[in-house]
């Protein structure tokens, strides 16, 4: 007996500025489309409709409306930046579906008709630049791209850094794209900053990377640099030198060492080579159609308002560790983590939360106080070593 | 002079700063039933100085909140179009004073509330700062007003309230202002003397 088949729309930019996270991002998704049409455990199965906006904002609102209109699709898993994000939410709101997000964004939203998998930014920003003040420096040389992402993380950074005593000492922006890099690279070597917090994204912060790395070696001189974005294939793109020694937030490392994600790579190499990297927003990607197919199984149907109840609470044991969907804002329960970049385009985990934290999409829950007495110079070293920090081998 | 209601938009002329063009059609159409005039310019354009608008519409999403959008038009009205709701965003935003915002994805419901808070809004800047400055002047002038009440006290033997008094009525009698009157005595060195009327 054939089971029966639920239309999902996938949208992702396979060509475009962004092009490398769009193809990670549908390769995940159509592997858990076939895990799930090949399991026992569902008794349907997804039909994925393919759709590539090529990194154009307002192609994101024709595809959908086609997906929807043509399709008869109720869920769409894609976007991957805002203002993508930002053009499908009026069209799924309008006509009662369901958007599920991978991507890790800046918070600041929540729309009844999205289901945002990724990361808040209580699990990426606040982890790391507490991380930075306890362990690194308090004083921040900022350089990213010039959008949403890198302004709103400045914000908090420069937020939480000031109300901890410290300083940002620069903040340098690059359109999106932009590689030139020389000038930044030069003010860096010159001030020695004890701390840099690179925001950007795709090319640009490759070419900063490498230029960077180069100039640190001629200068004997080594800065820390951290990142809430960077994830493994693009410690491949950067190249092996340049790419070590960096702090990175993520709720997800290739290197998560559990059955469920040691399974998950093993299958993600079967399917793409030895040779290839699971990436945060590709996991999460996955991550979105397992929620969606064990929602619609637990709701019995592919309707929006069932399956977003069954979504609520509703646990998974996924590769990045336990995951499910705080009914409150539509966010997820994620894990935070803090690791190193290491030889071999992997990262190390050095910390990793106790537990899934809520998500905080407006950082209602953000205690500027705390984390800045936390800090305080007066207290002896058993005192001051943070009480929320687990350490990981 | 008539002062203009701010529920008249007729004949008013707005200046679209946006992208998107189903945006900027839902705009255009209910502005134009409401008997305005558009502009249209893309936010990477500079603006024209030589363009009179009454009201901006601003797609607040659509600009590096590292520039100065509107600095050209400094008393024009701003109405801000929202997506992002980023304080990083909304600090940028505030920093333009928007007299009045909606929230995306736009309707033309809405747009019409949005016109009328904007006219009001610049309509009550303009009256607060009118009598902002007035009340400057008169703070600067204080220094003056005292000068002459000291004089009029001893020139006149009075009290300090006699003396303040007996300004204020004689710059009635003479129409013209209490600040006015006092420089007059100072350059004259006591109270002018004329009829009842100034000239």
């Amino acid at each position: 007996m054939t089971k029966p088949s639920i239309p999902l729309g996938l949208v992702f930019s396979g060509s475009g500025p962004y092009a490398m996270m769009g193809r990670e991002m549908e390769k995940s998704a159509l592997m858990a489309i076939d895990e799930v049409n090949q399991s026992e455990e569902f008794d349907f199965t997804l039909t994925p409709h393919l759709r590539d906006p090529g990194g154009i904002v307002p192609a994101y609102h024709e595809a959908c409306d086609d997906l929807i209109r043509n399709r008869k699709v109720e869920h769409i898993v894609g976007c991957y930046t805002s203002a993508s994000r930002k053009q499908v939410i009026p069209i799924v709101e309008r006509t009662e579906r369901l958007l599920w997000h991978p991507a890790r964004y800046e918070g600041f939203e929540s729309s009844e008709n999205v289901i945002y998998v990724g990361a808040a930014p209580n699990h990426t920003v606040v982890p790391l630049v507490r991380h930075m003040l306890e362990h690194v420096a308090s004083d921040v040389f900022c350089v990213g791209s010039n959008y949403v992402w890198t302004w709103e993380t400045n914000r908090v950074l420069r937020e939480i850094v000031s109300s901890a005593g410290g300083r940002i000492l620069a903040e340098r922006l690059l359109g999106l794209g932009e590689t030139v890099v020389d000038h930044i690279v030069k003010e860096i070597i010159g001030r020695k900053p004890p701390a840099i917090l690179n925001t950007l994204v795709g090319e640009s912060s490759y070419v900063f990377m490498r230029a960077l790395h180069e100039a640190s070696v001629r200068a004997g001189i080594s800065i820390p640099t951290l990142s809430c974005s960077l994830c493994e294939p693009e410690l491949k793109m950067i190249g092996s030198s340049a790419s070590i020694g960096c702090i990175a937030s993520s709720a997800y490392f290739e290197s998560i060492d559990s059955l469920e994600n040691r399974n998950f790579v093993a299958r993600w190499k079967d399917r793409h080579g030895a040779g290839s990297h699971v990436s945060v927003d590709g996991q999460s990607t996955y991550v979105c159609v397992m929620l969606l197919a064990r929602a619609i199984r637990r709701a019995g149907s592919a309707d929006v308002v069932a399956v977003r109840r069954a979504a609520a609470n509703y646990r998974y044991d996924s590769p990045q560790g336990p995951v499910w969907v705080d009914p409150d804002n539509n966010h997820c329960f994620l894990t935070p983590r803090l690791a190193r970049s290491v030889p071999g385009c992997q990262f190390r985990i050095f910390w990793e939360s106790e537990a899934p934290e809520r998500p905080d999409p407006y950082l209602s829950n953000l205690d500027l106080a705390a984390i800045g007495a936390k800090l305080d110079k007066t207290a002896d070293a058993v005192g001051r070593r943070p009480n929320y920090l687990r350490v990981v081998k | 002079m008539m002062k203009p209601s701010p529920f008249t938009v007729r004949g008013r002329h707005a200046l679209l700063i946006m992208r998107d063009e189903r945006e900027i059609s839902i705009v255009r159409r209910q502005f134009n039933r409401l008997g305005m005039t558009v502009t249209e310019t893309d936010p990477d354009q500079p603006i024209d100085p030589k363009l009179a608008a009454d009201v901006i519409v601003l797609d607040a999403d659509s600009i590096s909140i590292k520039s100065d959008a509107t600095s050209a038009k400094a008393n024009v009205p701003v109405i801000a179009l929202i997506g992002t709701e980023t304080p990083s965003r909304l600090k940028w935003l505030l920093e333009l004073r928007p007299a009045s915002f909606l929230i995306k994805p736009l309707r033309s419901a809405g747009l019409y509330t949005a016109l009328v808070v904007a006219f009001d809004c610049a309509q009550r800047r303009s009256e607060e700062s009118a009598r902002i400055e007035k009340l400057e002047d008169r703070i600067r002038s204080r220094r003056i007003v005292f000068a002459a009440v000291l004089r009029l006290m001893h020139s006149h033997a009075l009290s300090e309230e006699d003396a303040f008094n007996l300004i204020r009525q004689t710059a009635m009698r003479h129409r013209t202002t209490i600040e006015l009157l006092s420089a007059e005595i100072i350059a004259l060195g006591g109270m002018p003397n004329r009829g009842s009327r100034t000239a």
